[in-house]
């Protein structure tokens, strides 16, 4: 080092002294002829000479204070993609209810239509509701809706029941991917035909009119997509029972 | 040449690290700022804000004890807004008076809920709650029965409260 400041300062001796045939070759880069043993390979430069102290200190500070840049900037990197994952993070952000406008009427579309179809039962038709279950279930909801369904394919054909379920109001609770649980409010309309004495009807507060009952019920289904279509996996009765 | 090929590989190594840094910093203070101001996050917030402010509102307005008649009107009060609380408030007098009569005590379990309809511009929300709501006369057992709740909500300056509630008509033809 103490070789290359003397050079230095020689160089600059040199550059400072009044014009020399020498120095006005060095921008020209060629080698000021000194002696070897003294500028090892280097790149004579006369022009070069006034920034060096500059440089040099630049070459002990910088990388220092790069270094230090390095630690800050990156602390807030990770500080701030931190940040930005926490709010990703919200369990709201992966609720998709009602924020997809598209995915959550698709849901409520599709879920009521299978509701409808589920939930009624025709004894002139017995095998519609065999279809329905086929096309709209899945998983342990095939067996839930067996034993809900049970007693109006039971009785059905004898009294020839014709019960209908019409939903009047749903609402996506969840909509996360293809995953989806939906709060269904649904109407019944309990048809017998035929003279029978006790009813079947599905929802509390079934209340006679004629031949008819009405029924009231209220369930949360909850569904998975699959091929582009929503298919109820479990049926949630909310602790209400059959 | 000495001189230049001790001082640059580490500098060029230490601008190289700072240069990869002030990109990550910048990266990540941007996504922070995108998700800080993303509006269907703020959206799902609101919905989920809209959500447990109806479920809560809908359990105070079907709560209610004859023993502490005033602190549960007082309940009923706070929870609403608008045409809901104009009604609550022309009928307390009366309704005070049947209570105490009945001497019931009125409580209220949230099954299930779901916002159905959110306009944050207007301040204006839809419930659906589902609800089982026990009655415990003064003699006897009680009576729980569900009920299918639908609130409106209308966003106040103290929180989104109740401007409608009422119980989805049964039988009735189809509604949308």
């Amino acid at each position: 080092m103490s070789t290359t400041r003397h050079l230095v300062n020689r160089r600059r001796r040199l550059s400072a002294a009044p014009p020399a045939p020498r120095a006005r070759t060095a921008p020209a880069a060629v080698p000021v002829p000194v002696p070897a043993s003294e500028a090892p390979a280097e790149p004579a430069d006369a022009e070069a000479a006034p920034p060096a102290p500059r440089s040099r200190l630049r070459g002990r500070r910088a990388p220092l204070v790069l270094a230090a840049a390095t630690v800050l900037l990156g602390a807030f990197a990770a500080w701030s993609a931190g940040q930005a994952a926490a709010l990703r993070d919200e369990p709201a952000l992966h609720n998709a209810a009602l924020t997809d406008v598209g995915r959550t009427s698709e849901v409520k579309g599709q879920l009521a239509t299978a509701v409808a179809a589920l939930f009624s039962y025709d004894h002139t038709a017995p095998a519609a509701a065999d279809r329905a279950v086929r096309a709209h279930l899945t998983g342990k909801a095939v067996e839930q809706h067996r034993a809900m369904l049970a007693p109006v394919r039971a009785q059905g054909p004898r009294q020839k029941l014709v019960l209908t379920t019409t939903v009047t109001h749903s609402g996506v609770e969840l909509l996360d991917g293809d995953r989806a649980r939906v709060l269904v409010y649904a109407d019944q309309r309990n048809t017998r035909t035929a003279a029978a004495k006790d009813a079947a009807g599905q929802g509390a507060a079934a209340k006679a009119a004629g031949d008819t009952a009405y029924g009231a019920a209220m369930f949360a289904v909850e569904a998975v997509r699959t091929g582009g279509a929503w298919r109820i996996s479990a049926i949630d009765t909310l602790g209400a029972g059959s | 040449m000495a001189r230049t090929t001790t001082r640059n590989p580490l500098l060029l190594a230490a601008a190289g690290l700072a240069l990869l840094a002030a990109g990550g910093a910048g990266w990540g203070g941007w996504s922070w700022y995108a998700a800080a101001h993303d509006e269907s996050a703020a959206y799902a917030a609101t919905r989920d804000e809209v959500l447990s402010a109806g479920e809560q509102a809908v359990q105070n307005l079907n709560t209610l004890d004859h023993r502490d008649l005033r602190r549960g009107l007082d309940t009923w009060r706070d929870s609403a807004t608008g045409d809901l609380l104009t009604q609550l408030t022309a009928g307390r007098p009366e309704f005070e008076r049947q209570i105490q009569q009945a001497k019931t005590v009125t409580t209220a379990k949230v099954l299930s809920g779901a916002v159905t309809e959110l306009d944050t511009r207007t301040g204006r929300a839809s419930v659906m709650v589902a609800l089982r709501v026990t009655v415990t006369p003064p003699k006897g057992a009680p009576n729980a029965k569900e009920s299918r709740m639908l609130g409106e909500l209308t966003r106040t300056p103290q929180g989104w409260k109740l401007s409608a509630l009422g119980q989805a008509p049964v039988g009735s033809a189809a509604t949308g």
